[in-house]
């Protein structure tokens, strides 16, 4: 219990200290925010374990878990699975253009959105559309993809994502479409 | 607190291969529901195998078997619960990321290039807008009404959700 007590610990400093460098951060790639307020908190996490005493002063002898290396890394294991929800209801909830589409209908109260306005939100008739603008740089400055006069390449980095994704894809079978309308 | 944790990895383990099974053999309809009518039976499964097998499991020696008896089932149910929710997460990451479709797009392409215009042809927005909004539509979160959709139940907490998460974290929003 106390692993767990510090994980919970962790991961709350975690969600304020990612609040707060977001705040602050003007880069472009918030992963690396999450990346290292998550390596903070296992930092944290890891020297605070073996410095308080076993039942933190607080837990009742009934919660304890004997053995230390288990109550460790089973603290360190809900950490990293509470964390990898967290940051991808982060990115869902601030980047899903779902999630967009839904925020942009509560603030619109009883009046609907067609299709068409809904694609609107993303396209801006701009060359290249919102969806775009935001993934394409990243992944050319990732070294993912090169761009050569307006022609996207792929790049061998780039070649073994889209295998592993290409794999993954097979292993769900996501290739057949769920909604009947899925082309790509 | 060892007996639950290699109960809830060994039942999650069983779970995702079935779901993997059920996926390649018949993909469903609604993939999250699929995934919780299956996990399902896994949660009163932990709970009997928890009762029912010996502290050690037949294999943990005793200074890994003396957790108070509550405390190794309640861990081992939330690592059952949030090893599910990592494994529904990893079938969204794999089935609706954006750039890992761009990039399987770009090297399905002839000499695995495209131009804006092709990407966004094949992979656009209005593709996958269109998409997105069947899916919400489909799991009812929203309702497709005279030609609009609107919000359904819940919708409206997702979308809650989304702007509180909006005003606390500040990424920059598509």
């Amino acid at each position: 219990m106390k692993g767990l007590t510090l994980a919970a610990a962790a991961f709350v400093l975690l969600v304020l200290g990612s609040a707060l460098a977001l705040r602050v951060y003007r880069g472009n790639k918030e992963f690396k925010v999450f990346l290292s307020a998550f390596a903070g908190a296992v930092l944290g996490y890891a020297v605070a374990f073996p410095l308080t005493p076993p039942d933190l002063g607080v837990l009742p002898a009934g919660w304890l878990e004997p053995a230390a290396p288990v109550d460790f890394a089973n603290g360190l294991l809900v950490l990293a699975l509470v964390f990898h929800g967290f940051w991808c209801f982060a990115y869902f909830a601030c980047v899903s253009p779902s999630m967009g589409v839904m925020i942009e209908l509560r603030e619109r109260g009883e009046r609907g959105i067609s299709a068409e306005e809904a694609l609107a939100m993303h396209s801006h008739e701009q060359p290249m559309n919102l969806i775009f603008q935001r993934r394409l740089p990243k992944l050319v400055q990732g070294g993912y993809v090169r761009e050569e006069a307006g022609v996207y390449r792929l790049l061998p980095r780039g070649g073994r994502i889209a295998a592993l994704g290409a794999f993954l894809k097979r292993l769900i079978n996501s290739e057949v479409p769920l909604a009947g309308s899925r082309t790509c | 607190m060892l007996k639950g944790i290699i109960l809830a990895g060994l039942l999650i383990a069983a779970w995702a291969l079935v779901q993997g099974m059920v996926f390649r053999l018949r993909p469903p309809h609604k993939a999250f529901a699929s995934m919780v009518a299956w996990y399902a039976p896994y949660v009163p499964a932990y709970v009997l195998l928890y009762l029912l097998t010996p502290p050690h499991l037949g294999l943990l020696s005793e200074r890994f078997a003396r957790a108070g008896h509550a405390l190794g089932f309640l861990n081992g149910l939330a690592l059952l619960i949030l090893l599910f929710l990592t494994g529904v997460l990893f079938y969204y990451h794999a089935d609706r990321s954006i750039t890992v479709r761009l990039l399987i797009v770009l090297a399905r392409a002839p000499q695995q290039r495209l131009s804006l215009d092709q990407l966004q042809t094949v992979c656009g927005v209005d593709v996958l807008m269109q998409d997105r909004l069947e899916s919400m539509a489909l799991n009812r979160f929203l309702v497709l009404r005279d030609g609009c959709y609107h919000l359904a139940p819940k919708g409206r907490l997702a979308g809650l959700g989304g702007t509180m998460a909006r005003r606390l974290l500040r990424l920059k929003a598509l």
